[in-house]
């Protein structure tokens, strides 16, 4: 309750602030919030940008195809890396060494590679997603508790079993957090892809609006934005709290 | 009256470990056997190969030679039908509630839902756990989590339940009270039990037979009859003298150890 008070109080200070500087700046780079809102009402209303639908929906796809790459790949990837002692060894510190390197260095490339059309935006967000399943798999593997295993073995599970029933579970709340980090990452690259260098998509029309300096739309497109990475990840924050109902 | 009938048998087993600083000779030629319904007890310092015993009993362990025989067929390896292990780590799983965690044997078993349940839930009396049915394991005392686990055991309804120094980390107190509650489930259950303990009073309080063995390379040194009744008084003169005979083997050995 008071967290919820404190909360609604911050807004309104930021708000204040911005709509004194707003008012006080250059109109054409600075707009405040009593600008946005009618910016916001034509754009949901579809005035503005009558295709918004359709670039949302766009993104959301793109965003979709780059997360499920990232899960199926990353999770493959981190198994073979923590279960198969040789390829970890000789892996494991090459992909350190790639996660370390800022990945945007890569995008330019991903571009002439793929083109500039959704699948330049898709990889690069797989991109960002991979590396957080990856280490969310080696850091859960590394959490489970061998006696947890020996006891399994004990009661009669083979190593299908103890994988189901034992390391799965064991790792689920590392598992989850990595799942929900790469999510934010997918989404991130998605857009980020797309303000970089596209005619579609909500990065596109971020874009489009900040070239126009029609900064009032801009500000829309990414409160709309802000509305979907935030919802994404609402959903996958309670995700993880289920995974970890067992040690609230 | 016949003989109850040999249901373990163990058969000149040793064991060596190897490790990076050169094998450890962990068993030396043990033999042993245990009859149906017993409490055996292995004593013996610290490293002189109870757990390994143990665990070869529960198919976890290989004998390097020799044979060992539950229920006259040789353990090829972890076989619940024949024989629960408590671990001295109750290894708990974190994420199941202390029904689900009684569960999990019958449930690898293949046993039904409704049946695991109230298997389970029926053994909850009896392990002092009413009303913690649908706790995680963090919420639990030590002797409470201990007790969950060999309810785990117990479920499965094993003939022979091995249990490697299951008190081993509880307080003295609750350890006493333990070792009450589990020959009281013992004499209910009429399982035979192979348990290893540090604890004198433990040994003679619970064991229809003591092996004591010997510092590593691990060797039954003697093995002592208790005839006595239950519940003990540990300050019957039997028990008086068995306990100053049991003591003189074990500081032996203990100083062996030690050097
Ligand atoms: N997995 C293993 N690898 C190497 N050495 C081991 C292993 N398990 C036990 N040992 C060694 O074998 C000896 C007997 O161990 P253990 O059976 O655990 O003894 P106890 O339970 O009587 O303390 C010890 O010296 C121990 O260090
Ligand atoms: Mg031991």
């Amino acid at each position: 309750m008071t967290v919820l008070a404190v909360r609604a109080g911050l807004l309104l200070v930021v708000l204040g602030l911005w709509e004194t500087v707003g008012r006080a700046s250059n109109p054409l780079l600075a707009v405040p919030p009593s600008a946005v809102l009618p910016a916001l009402r034509d754009l949901l209303l579809l005035r503005s940008y009558p295709d918004l639908p359709a670039n949302v929906l766009l993104t959301l796809r793109e965003i979709a195809a780059a997360y499920a790459l990232a899960v199926v790949a990353g999770l493959a990837c981190g198994f073979a890396l923590g279960f198969h002692w040789l390829i970890g060894r000789a892996w494991g510190p090459m992909l350190a060494a790639l996660y370390a390197v800022p990945a945007v260095v890569w995008y330019p490339s991903l571009m002439l590679f793929f083109g500039l059309d959704a699948a330049s935006k898709i990889a690069f967000g797989f991109l960002l997603g991979f590396f957080p399943v990856t280490l969310a798999v080696l850091a859960g593997i590394r959490q489970v508790n061998p006696h947890l295993v020996t006891v399994a073995r004990a009661y009669g599970a083979g190593s299908l079993t103890v994988f189901v029933r034992v390391m799965v579970p064991a790792m689920l709340f590392t598992l989850v957090g990595g799942l929900r980090t790469a999510l934010a990452l997918a989404v991130v690259g998605v857009i980020v892809g797309e303000v970089l260098g596209s005619k579609r998509g909500m990065g596109a029309l971020i874009n489009h609006a900040y070239g126009l300096l029609r900064t009032a739309d801009y500000v829309a497109l990414v409160l709309v934005t802000l509305a979907l990475v935030v919802g994404s990840d609402v959903v996958a924050s309670l995700v993880e709290r289920r995974a970890r109902r067992w040690n609230e | 009256m016949t003989a109850p009938a040999r249901l373990i048998a163990v058969e000149s087993v040793s064991k060596r470990y190897v490790t990076s600083s050169g094998p450890v000779e962990a068993l030396h030629d043990v033999s042993l056997t245990v009859s149906e319904g017993e409490f055996c007890t292995l004593i013996g310092p610290s490293g002189c190969g109870k757990s390994t015993l143990l665990g070869m009993l529960g198919g976890l362990v290989y004998p390097e030679s020799g044979r060992i025989l539950v229920d006259a067929r040789p353990v090829t390896g972890p076989d619940p039908g024949r024989a629960a292990t408590v671990f001295q780590d109750p290894g708990l799983f974190p994420w199941r509630t202390v029904l689900e965690n009684v569960e999990f044997g019958l449930e690898l078993a293949g046993s039904a839902a409704a049946r695991r349940r109230s298997i389970a839930t029926a053994l909850l009396g009896p392990l002092g756990l009413k009303g913690f049915a649908e706790k995680y394991p963090r919420e639990l005392s030590g002797g409470m989590k201990q007790r969950v686990a060999i309810g785990r055991a117990l479920a499965i309804d094993a003939k022979i339940l091995l249990m490697d120094e299951p008190f081993g980390a509880l307080d003295e107190q609750t350890r006493v009270l333990m070792g009450e509650w589990l020959l009281d489930i013992w004499r209910r259950t009429r399982k035979t039990v192979i348990f290893v303990t540090h604890s004198l009073h433990e040994a003679l309080f619970l064991s229809t037979r003591i092996a004591v063995m010997t510092a590593r390379p691990g060797r039954i040194k003697s093995v002592l009859e208790l005839p006595m009744d239950y519940p003990r008084s540990m300050e019957s003169p039997e028990l008086v003298a068995l306990r100053a005979k049991l003591w003189g083997e074990i500081r032996e050995e203990s100083l062996r150890a030690m050097q």
